[in-house]
């Protein structure tokens, strides 16, 4: 009696947590904030939308990065007196390159100059009379390559910001590939387009003719006259539209452009206007690398480096306005905008981080910063791999009829069984309809995603649960046929059944767990549905059951349940 | 089905066993029928593995197949299949694209075919209203990739199966769950191609999680045979089985029966890709059923007649 009471017990939590669990996705529970709020997602198969897999071409940045070092190594050799022929870089897609010379004694005096100035990037492979060898060490090469994916993934952020979808997901896939999934979107076409534009990178000067105040005033009357926001606009379209309003009250060669402000999720929830003048000419293009560096005392910072004809704009542009900022553009948002200390002559510069905020922030932000420096200038080119794309009528189409068939089919096992199984059959009723519940809170508490071959999957749950009661009530018939008490024939009946149901559970669930770990997208769906149905297959359908035959039984006492 | 007038010492209401040459000649018949079938028309790979686009297009006026045909010809997208879909009209167009020299240019002209087709629709149809419902594109990499990560999957699946089987049964049950599994596969496959249904992901993944439910249906009555054997020492195999396979019947064909019925009305009022997986299910099942009765046990019979020692023991688990 006292294990009946606790399985009872069991049974009920269960079940509590089963409905609190299911309850969000049809009432609003959002007033109550210790109540479980996960909804059930839908796949893009559902909801519609876009899923696009990209190939980004990671051996060509590494390629075009060993080419450019090759044009800077050349200047620094100059400087240090070794003459060398040429650079040979048909292996440069594997980060390495030869540099051409005609003695020993250049050979050496390379090596040396290697060791001593690249001593955490390159290493010499051979050092020979006519040529010396070098290879990006093996970390930073992995390194380089992470940085292309992350900085292809961030461009591409800044490009599905601009469309402001709900939920926009964008993750790498496998070594070289990033996918992207945009829920609900209508204009797939111009979505791609904007995905597949390089990013473009822009240095300018920031100009202190309006003050913040003024060009805040400004921007509000422009938005009142024009009765447009950065929320109704997206912006590109917003920034073209204020600046073409503005052109008349804004000082010749200047644009406004904005930051993201930090902490703030959207650019509409928090932006800092910036006028920036449009005479600099200092793109990307001419920027070599970035990454980040760590100053004398370990903080964070962005190194940069210029190619020689960058180095002379940017000795140029550093010496003319020093004091002044100079903000970092990229697809007109700015990124940053640092202070001019001196003039920098040889193109190699350190972005020092505020100190106001601990390191881990300023690490964060020097990544940030580095990475779209970056994007500007050693763009990754993207290669689209794979595309799906649904629109909404049809998904939603294609959920209501997969809801009516699922719904058909449940009802017509749920008669059969009431029919042919009597009393029990009522009480398998009652254990699938808990089943279905817990399929849903569990679903929706795992935050996994439905879809439509997931929709199948649990229909066909469905159809399986039935299985375990259908062995279970055999066996009950059985034994009674053999002359056993209503007890000992639902003890046994239950006992009996257990190694059959617990086969079949496993067979089911190691293919599922197979297409689990193979399948992509909707598959995955399929797999995780089959695998939580068996869950809660056991739990409602031969746990619960027998939690409520042996409560009527034991508990109140009935004495015939018709099989 | 009840068995109340059935005393212990009867194998039940119907011998199975008499009908295992009759039976498991038909299931060798059908099997060899199926492989012959598949490996000449092939399996009609969908453009998940074989790489191409696909685009359901809906036009809310009506418009026949032929000017669809017609529009979409001469764009120069390789070979190109238009397929009605649905009530109304509403068609799949799918092309292959044009071969590049390489992955990368059969990528581009594939993506440049999706707004060339979209434009040419809505030039010619203008009038019809039309709506691009979905679109999908697998590049050559991808569609590959599919490929090997399916070939792997059933590979592991049937691995998986078959150690959990010989750990689960001796020798005796070993070849006749196998023999099971394949016979189940192949004629259900055979179906799929026979009514002219793509094989995709889906149906892949269909087509594994059948195995699972067949391979339980074969398990349970093993369960049974096991079980009886120990009850009737005595006995012969052939009344152990017959007994078996009786005891079970109600119970295998109503679990069959209801996962049947679900699939049945899934393939019936889902439509789409939940329908195509619905009826390999559907398909699967019928025949897992007569499997585990027809083909599954009697091969225990003639594994037990190959092996000339005592009878064998089972481990238990």
């Amino acid at each position: 009696m006292e294990a009946l009471r606790s399985r009872t017990w069991i049974a009920i939590l269960g079940l509590v947590m089963a409905i609190a669990f299911v309850m969000p996705n049809f009432v609003d529970v959002s007033r109550l904030s210790w109540w479980p709020s996960a909804k059930l997602n839908y796949g893009l198969d559902i909801q519609g939308g876009l899923h696009l897999v990209m190939g980004v071409d990671v051996a060509g940045v590494v390629a075009t990065s060993v080419v450019r070092q090759t044009a800077s190594l050349k200047s620094e050799f100059e400087k240090e007196k070794i003459t060398i022929k040429d650079f040979d870089t048909t292996k440069a897609k594997d980060g390495q390159f030869t540099v051409n010379v005609s003695s020993i004694e250049d050979a050496k005096k390379i090596e040396t100059y290697i060791q001593n100035s690249y001593s955490t990037t390159l290493q010499v492979l051979a050092a020979n009379a006519d040529s010396v060898e070098l290879k990006y060490f093996d970390a930073n090469m992995l390194e380089q390559k992470q940085n292309v994916i992350r900085q292809a993934i961030e461009t591409i952020r800044n490009r599905i910001d601009e469309f402001g979808v709900a939920e926009p997901s964008i993750t790498q896939q496998g070594a070289d590939r990033i996918l992207i999934q945009l829920p609900g979107m209508a204009d797939a076409e111009k979505a791609k387009q904007l995905i597949n534009t390089t990013a473009k990178l822009d240095f300018m000067v920031v100009s202190y003719e309006k003050s913040p105040e003024e060009l805040r005033k400004l921007i509000d009357e422009a938005e009142k006259a024009g009765g447009y926001t950065l929320a109704t606009l997206k912006y590109s379209e917003y920034v073209a539209r204020l600046n073409q309003d503005l052109a008349s009250k804004l000082p010749a060669k200047t644009i406004i452009y904005f930051e993201k402000n930090e902490n703030a999720k959207t650019m509409e929830a928090g932006s800092v206007a910036y006028l920036l003048k449009t005479d600099t000419d200092l793109t990307g293009d001419y920027l070599d690398t970035a990454s980040v560096a760590f100053g004398q005392y370990g903080e964070p910072e962005v190194s940069m480096r210029f190619n020689p004809i960058g180095a002379n704009k940017f000795a140029e542009l550093t010496g003319t306005h020093i004091n002044e900022q100079m903000a970092v553009v990229l697809d007109k948002v700015v990124k940053t905008a640092p202070k001019i200390n001196s003039k920098i002559p040889n193109g190699q510069a350190v972005i020092t981080l505020g100190t106001s905020s601990n390191r881990d922030t300023q690490l964060n932000e020097a990544k940030f910063i580095a990475t779209a420096l970056r994007a500007g200038s050693l763009p990754a080119s993207l290669e689209q791999l794979e595309e799906r794309r649904v629109g909404p009528s049809l998904g939603r189409d294609a959920l209501d009829k997969a809801k009516t068939a699922s719904f058909i089919g449940s009802i017509l096992i749920i008669i059969f069984m009431i029919i042919y199984y009597k009393n029990m059959g009522l009480i398998s009723t009652l254990g699938l309809l808990i089943n279905i519940t817990s399929i849903f809170a569990l679903l929706g508490s795992l935050g996994a995603t439905l879809t439509l071959p997931g929709i199948a999957g649990m229909a066909l749950t469905v159809g399986f649960a039935v299985d375990a009661n259908v062995l279970i009530n055999e066996r009950i018939k059985e034994e009674l046929e053999k002359g056993a008490s209503l007890k000992s024939a639902i003890q046994e009946g239950y006992h009996k059944a257990m190694s059959a149901i617990i086969d079949s559970n496993i067979t089911v669930s190691s293919t599922a767990l197979i297409l689990l770990y193979f399948g992509t997208g909707p598959v995955r769906g399929f797999a995780v549905t089959l695998l939580v149905g068996i869950a809660t297959t056991l739990f409602a359908n031969v746990f619960v059951s027998k939690v409520i035959v042996d409560n009527l039984v034991h508990r109140f006492g009935v004495q015939k349940l018709s099989v | 089905m009840s068995n109340k007038n059935v005393d212990s010492e009867s194998f039940g209401r119907f011998d199975f066993v008499k009908n295992t040459g009759l039976f498991g000649g038909i299931s060798v018949v059908l099997v060899l029928i199926s492989l012959i079938y598949l490996s000449i028309r092939g399996i009609n790979y969908g453009i998940d593995f074989k790489g191409g686009t696909e685009i359901q297009v809906k036009f809310n006026q009506p418009v026949t197949i032929e000017q669809v045909r017609n529009t979409v010809e001469g764009l120069r997208l390789g070979e190109v299949g238009v397929q009605s879909f649905g009530e109304g009209s509403e068609f799949i167009i799918r092309f292959i694209g044009e071969k590049g020299a390489t992955d990368k240019e059969t990528n581009e002209k594939l993506n440049a075919s999706i707004s060339l087709v979209k434009e040419k629709l809505s030039s010619s149809f203008a009038d019809n209203g039309v709506d691009i419902r979905r679109v999908d594109t697998v590049g050559p990499q991808v569609g590959a990739e599919l490929k090997r990560n399916g070939f792997l999957a059933v590979f592991y699946c049937l691995l998986v199966i078959l150690i959990y089987v010989s750990i689960r049964f001796d020798y005796k049950f070993g070849p006749g769950a196998v023999a099971c599994l394949f016979h189940d596969t192949v004629i259900t496959l055979a179906i799929f191609v026979l009514v002219g249904k793509e094989v995709n992901v889906p149906i892949l993944a269909a087509i594994l999680s059948l195995i699972g439910f067949s391979l339980n249906d074969t398990i349970v009555v093993f369960d049974r045979i096991r079980e009886t054997e120990h009850l009737h020492k005595n006995r012969g195999y052939a009344f152990i089985i017959n007994r078996a396979i009786n005891d079970m019947l109600s119970r295998t064909l109503i679990t069959s029966g209801t996962v049947f019925v679900s699939a049945l009305s899934l393939y019936l009022f889902a439509g789409g890709v939940v329908s195509d997986i619905a009826f390999a299910i559907a398909v699967g099942i019928f025949f897992g059923t007569y499997s585990s009765i027809y083909v599954a046990a009697p091969l225990i019979l003639v594994m037990e007649k190959l092996n000339l020692s005592p009878r064998a023991t089972i481990r238990s688990t």
